[in-house]
């Protein structure tokens, strides 16, 4: 199931702020789409109908691998990748206050899951996409759009419970709402992965879409890495989530870092000071990114050694 | 004899004006029903949206679970006599599951007071869980009876009274237009697939996969091309992107009427709800 946060969950203070953000969002992708309108007065009822098209698969049932069920796509990576992520924002809003009619999600909730579908889910996957275009075939950029969208879609909406049902322990909650939604979530992830980047094989091969572009072919460097980040996350993602309900207080591969790869560190240290001021994940982060960079940077010399 | 006429009046008074003014009420519900011959047409839709947008935020600053939990009951009596459980009762089901996964998460790790349901819980946590629980299913069960029979190219011009830009109204127009039209039409391309031996049992995952995305390509390939065909039809019924609707039907005094009692209500079941 897409993730809608429905009628009386939210506090009031929190419905009125997501509204207020998203009503931003709405009315900058309204500017545009008028300047479009202007330039190409045909745009309005295309944008509309794709809107249609995508309102009509959001609701429509898709096999998930795993749970052996079946759930609906998110549909706003898509859609933002066809019409653009400020038109997917005004879409997605049309597309919620529709489907609060069927009790997906609620009238006072709009702008809570405009945010997360719709912004979050739209931008999100749309720079994917930008990122991933020019380096890897069109299917994988618009696969990952649609994998990085519907994550963030549900790690915005964990975010946003947390906020507001647990405002004194925002981050605890945030991680436990987010792991919550795992088991039907990731799977989705995965599904909505392949419905996308089907989806744009198909309307790639035969229409002659301008916002679709081919991309450079994958190398197998590339694609192996590709994979080994995905399977890696997603076992580190399962592990902390089954380590949960033992007790392991969602420590995940925290303990285990810190008691093998640092077992002296000390605690004056840059990294512990950088650590404590930035916080920990992106101290993790930037180590992430120093060590893939040199790794990357010095392949083939380390693979010549060997 | 009559005693009972010289004590305190006040519980008289009130019986007799809740009793009267109900009384009023109830007949003016009957005639506009009698007026209209149908349940849909028994408030106007922007005084229902306005109803629905304060009474959804008014349940969710209840601090006791038996309003909301009060709210639910009356909603599925309703759903009830108008023979429309079965289909209340399935949109229920996606809040439903939201509510009981928040119910869980606090009730397990929510608070300081543990106590044992055979698994360890906190009270607080538990007591929050099911406050929002009611809050949800009462705010869910209101929505669905509210706006299940309303159509939603109503709603839509009603927005048009909220001072929604007209940009989005037209879009959302033909988006619901539309909508309807490409469902069916899926429909039938599901058909036809399914003739061509596509959704099999036996296919796997990438199979099934591959079948739907075919198909929601070729919608969207259809919906591009649709689109100009839609764009002249629009400009041959005189349409303007930069055109303003005045056209606005004025609220007559009974909805009026109808809004402010409904809004009395609210505030005094949220008055009550807060003294206790």
């Amino acid at each position: 199931m897409t993730l809608h946060i429905s009628d009386g969950i939210l506090e009031p203070g929190w419905i009125f702020f997501w509204y207020a953000i998203s009503i931003l969002f709405i009315a900058l992708g309204l500017r545009i789409i008028n300047k479009r309108i202007k330039a190409d007065p045909v745009y309005l009822p295309r944008i509309a109908l794709i809107g249609a098209v995508v309102f009509v698969i959001s609701v429509w049932h898709i096999p998930v691998p795993v749970t052996g069920s079946s759930s609906h796509p998110v549909g706003t990576p898509l859609a933002s990748i066809i019409i653009g992520p400020f038109a997917a924002v005004v879409i997605s809003a049309i597309a919620l206050f529709f489907q609060a009619f069927i009790a997906h999600g609620g009238l006072t909730t709009i702008g809570a899951n405009t945010l997360s579908m719709g912004i979050a889910g739209a931008f999100g996957g749309y720079f994917v996409y930008r990122l991933l275009k020019n380096i890897s075939p069109l299917w994988i950029s618009a696969g990952m759009a649609g994998l990085v969208g519907s994550m963030l879609t549900y790690m915005t909406t964990a975010l946003q419970l947390a906020l507001s049902l647990n405002p004194g322990n925002v981050i605890y909650y945030w991680k436990l709402y987010s792991l919550g939604f795992i088991p039907t979530q990731l799977p989705l992830a995965f599904a909505e992965f392949a419905f996308t980047a089907y989806v744009v094989k198909y309307i790639s091969e035969t229409s002659s879409m301008k916002n679709i572009q081919s991309g450079c072919p994958l190398d197998r460097f590339t694609i192996t890495a590709l994979m080994l980040m995905v399977s890696i996350a997603s076992i580190i993602a399962i592990g902390a989530y089954i380590g949960y309900p033992g007790g392991t207080n969602m420590a995940g591969t925290d303990s285990t870092v810190e008691a093998m790869a640092a077992p002296a560190a000390s605690p004056g240290g840059i990294g512990v000071r950088l650590m404590s001021i930035f916080g920990e994940p992106l101290g993790f982060a930037l180590a992430g990114i120093t060590g893939g960079l040199f790794t990357g940077y010095f392949w083939s010399e380390l693979r010549r050694k060997n | 004899m009559f005693e009972w006429l010289t004590t305190d009046p006040l519980n008289g008074i009130i019986i007799t004006i809740t009793f009267f003014i109900s009384v009023i009420i109830g007949r003016y519900l009957r005639k506009k029903r009698a007026a209209h011959g149908s349940k849909g047409k028994l408030v106007d839709p922007r005084i229902k949206i306005l109803f629905l947008f304060i009474l959804i935020i008014s349940i969710t600053l209840m601090e006791h679970w038996y309003f909301p939990i009060g709210i639910t009951v009356i909603c599925t009596l309703f759903a009830l006599k108008s023979k429309i459980l079965q289909n209340f009762s399935r949109k229920m089901i996606f809040p439903v599951i939201l509510a009981f996964f928040i119910v869980v998460i606090q009730g397990l790790t929510y608070g300081t007071n543990k106590i044992y349901y055979g698994i360890p819980l906190y009270a607080e946590g538990l007591d929050s869980g099911l406050l929002i629980f009611a809050r949800v299913t009462a705010a869910a069960s209101l929505a669905i009876l509210l706006l299940s029979n309303t159509p939603e190219n109503e709603i839509t011009e009603t927005m048009r009274w909220y001072r929604v830009p007209g940009t989005m109204l037209d879009i959302s127009s033909l988006m619901s237009r539309y909508i309807k039209a490409f469902s069916a039409e899926a429909k039938k391309m599901k058909w036809a697939q399914e003739s061509r031996g596509g959704f099999s049992k036996r296919s796997g995952f990438s199979d099934k996969m591959h079948d739907v995305a075919s198909i929601t390509g070729a919608l969207i390939t259809r919906a591009l091309v649709r689109a100009e065909l839609v764009y002249r039809a629009m400009l041959s019924r005189g349409w303007k992107h930069d055109r303003s609707f005045t056209s606005h039907q004025p609220l007559n005094h009974n909805d009026l009427l109808m809004g402010f009692v409904f809004t009395s209500g609210i505030m005094i079941l949220l008055g009550i709800d807060r003294m206790l």
